[in-house]
């Protein structure tokens, strides 16, 4: 037993413009949900990317990020005291990758370069390319004789100033010029929004003596919390992190930020539940005498109420289906990417935005949810109707 | 074609409202004869609707017995009262109660929904039910595309499209004007002379109840009194 869906459909359009407002608010929440919910998905992709345990980076004691920490070289030294450190082939030493870190500040392209982002430069060297076994070169690398930097691939989408050629300014007062001749991937990981160039070149250029900090590898035998607590030890004094506990940290402003706008599509979701819930009372009001009709030939409360739910979910949908189209163009129009501030060290992390089949199909889900509960209260209403009552009316 | 005897017996019906009782139908009592076509007339508020729906299943007595052909409506559940009303029992209001959003054919098609038949067979019998009321060109109209007396005419096609057992109007012509009101009586007429069609119309205009076989008359509760209207009678006894 059932009504027919032209039935359901048709009506919708009685009320054009209830239909549209109800459209337009599922839409609103859709839009933000799916940008979030792929915003989300870019934050977790990155963090995973990162989230290497053998993997340890080491500051200065106490340093919470490599921008307010530096290591001194007696203490880089002593490093070498550390069991369990892979080692380089070659030498049959353990391989270490001493990095610094600096800011320049360059425009951003998603707002055609109104305002400017803090990137981050490391200086590296070839063994950073072992350690962070995932940074892939796409081109040439820097020489070490010429002032070269490469870009990883997601700086080079947000940022202004960094094709192939151009020229990077660096040191104090920005007075030197390092030219971009390649780039890099590092599988969507957190570096992909870095500037890399050689090390004691940028050192150099800002006459520092001190490391920002080291990366290191484990070997597979190895734990890493008795490697952490030799490098806290006695002997060395300095901090050591996991690459994953390290960029747990730095992220924390974007879970807060990812938290709040959780919150707010709770809240819009909330608010959709209740103009859903009004739009049907209103449909149920205006159909009274329609349903009473239903119910005289013989179709019972649950196909009344069925069909009610059906055509909130239709709306619900078409709302779904906008939500989306307007995130995937305010994607293509504004830029796929997003910045977000590292916790400490107030250098820019980007992330890549994609609309994915899956949160697609998620919203799609959850707006069919938002039209079931909105249109529940209403459509028990239509299914209790008192029939004789309403047919006495006319 | 159906068609079957309707039995109201020592019917009471109270309505309650603020804990008042309201007594409408005190022991009525109406036989209605399979293939009759029966007027019931009455001052506002004697109760004719109430009859008009106990007899069609929407409502039970509050004592008494209504019987159509074998069905004991008292003794069934509302679930099986709906079922059995879908079936056996076509409904014509005053106002029609088209759905605006459907076509004529559609909103005939309605009643058929309920069954398990195939689409090809409804739509033959939605053909056949609006070429019966003479509308068989209008299948794709809306109804504010059509007429008063031919939106009626598209309801009386819904209710006849089931082939139920008995007709209930309740004034299908209060709405409409004289000559309007004149073929849509036709038609009745014809459903209740062709096809054999019980009926019981509500009205409250004596030139429609002369149509009818008998005019039974609603007052306080019970039927005061009766006329049988001998040319209907000795037209539908020759059919
Ligand atoms: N649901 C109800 N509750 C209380 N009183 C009702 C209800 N339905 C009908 N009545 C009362 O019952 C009486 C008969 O109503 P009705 O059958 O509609 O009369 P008629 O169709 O003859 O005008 C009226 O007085 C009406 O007010
Ligand atoms: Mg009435």
């Amino acid at each position: 037993m059932a009504l027919p869906l032209s039935y359901h459909w048709r009506n919708l359009f009685v009320r054009k413009n209830t239909t549209i407002l109800t459209v337009l608010v599922i839409a609103a929440v859709v839009g933000v949900f799916t940008w979030m919910i792929g915003f989300r998905g870019a934050v977790n992709q990155s963090l995973s990317v990162a989230g290497e345990e053998r993997k340890i980076i080491v500051l200065k004691k106490g340093a919470t990020a490599e921008s307010n920490s530096a290591i001194p070289i007696d203490e880089y030294n002593k490093l070498g005291q550390l069991n369990s450190v892979e080692k380089n082939p070659a030498t049959g030493q353990p391989r270490f990758s001493p990095e610094m870190i600096i800011q320049v500040s360059l425009p951003r392209l998603a707002d055609g370069g109104m305002t400017f982002a803090n990137v981050a430069v490391r200086g590296v060297t070839d063994d950073a390319f072992v350690v962070h076994s995932n940074v892939k070169e796409l081109g040439t690398r820097f020489s070490v004789a010429e002032r070269e930097v490469i870009v990883g691939v997601a700086a080079s989408k947000q940022f202004g100033g960094l094709n192939i050629g151009d020229i990077v300014n660096i040191g104090f007062g920005g007075d030197r010029g390092y030219k971009v001749v390649g780039y890099f991937s590092a599988d969507g990981g957190p570096m992909e929004s870095e500037i890399w160039g050689y090390l004691p070149s940028l050192m150099n250029a800002y006459n520092r003596t001190m490391y920002s900090s080291v990366s290191l590898r484990l070997t597979p035998d190895a734990d890493p919390k008795e490697v952490i607590a030799q490098i806290e030890g006695p002997a060395i004094q300095l901090t050591g992190k996991t690459e994953k506990d390290y960029w747990k940290e730095q992220t924390k402003l974007t879970q807060i930020y990812l938290f709040v706008t959780g919150a707010l599509v709770a809240v819009m979701s909330i608010a959709a539940v209740f103009a859903i819930a009004n739009t049907m009372y209103a449909v149920v009001a205006g159909r009274t005498r329609e349903i009473a009709m239903l119910r005289t030939i013989g179709f019972d409360g649950y196909t009344i109420l069925r069909g009610l739910i059906l055509e909130s979910v239709m709306v619900s949908l078409m709302g779904g289906i906008i939500g989306c189209l307007g995130c995937a163009a305010w994607l293509e129009i504004a830029g796929n990417t997003k910045d977000m501030f590292g916790a400490t060290t107030f250098t820019t992390m980007a992330f890549e935005i994609h609309l994915t089949p899956v949160i697609v199909v998620a919203a799609m889900i959850m707006v069919t949810l938002l039209g079931v509960v909105g249109a529940l209260m209403p459509g028990l209403r239509a299914a209790r109707l008192e029939v004789l009552t309403a047919l006495r009316e006319a | 074609m159906s068609s079957a005897e309707i039995e109201v017996s020592q019917v009471r019906k109270v309505y309650y409202k603020d804990r008042l009782e309201i007594p409408v139908l005190d022991g009525l009592n109406l036989k209605i004869a399979a293939g009759e076509f029966v007027a019931l007339m009455g001052p506002s508020g004697s109760g004719k609707s109430t009859l008009l729906h106990l007899v069609g299943g929407l409502d039970t007595p509050t004592g008494g017995s209504v019987r159509v052909g074998d069905a004991y409506l008292e003794s069934m559940t509302e679930r099986e009262r709906t079922a059995w009303r879908s079936r056996h029992i076509g409904f014509i209001f005053q106002m029609y109660h088209l759905v605006p959003v459907l076509t004529a054919a559609q909103n005939v098609e309605l009643p058929l929904l309920l069954f398990k038949m195939a689409a090809n067979e409804r739509k033959e019998r939605v053909k056949t039910a609006l070429t019966i009321v003479g509308l068989g060109d209008r299948m794709d109209h809306r109804p504010n595309q059509l007429s008063g007396g031919q939106e009626q005419r598209v309801a009386i096609a819904r209710a006849i499209v089931t082939d139920p057992d008995a007709i209930l109007a309740d004034e299908p012509t209060g709405d409409l004007d004289a000559k309007t009101s004149d073929e849509i009586l036709d038609l009745l007429n014809l459903l209740n002379s062709e096809f054999g069609k019980s009926i019981l119309m509500v009205t409250h205009d004596p030139k429609a109840a002369s149509r009818s076989n008998r005019i039974v008359h609603l007052e306080k509760g019970l039927l005061e009194r009766e006329e049988i209207n001998p040319v209907t009678v000795r037209e539908s006894a020759v059919a």
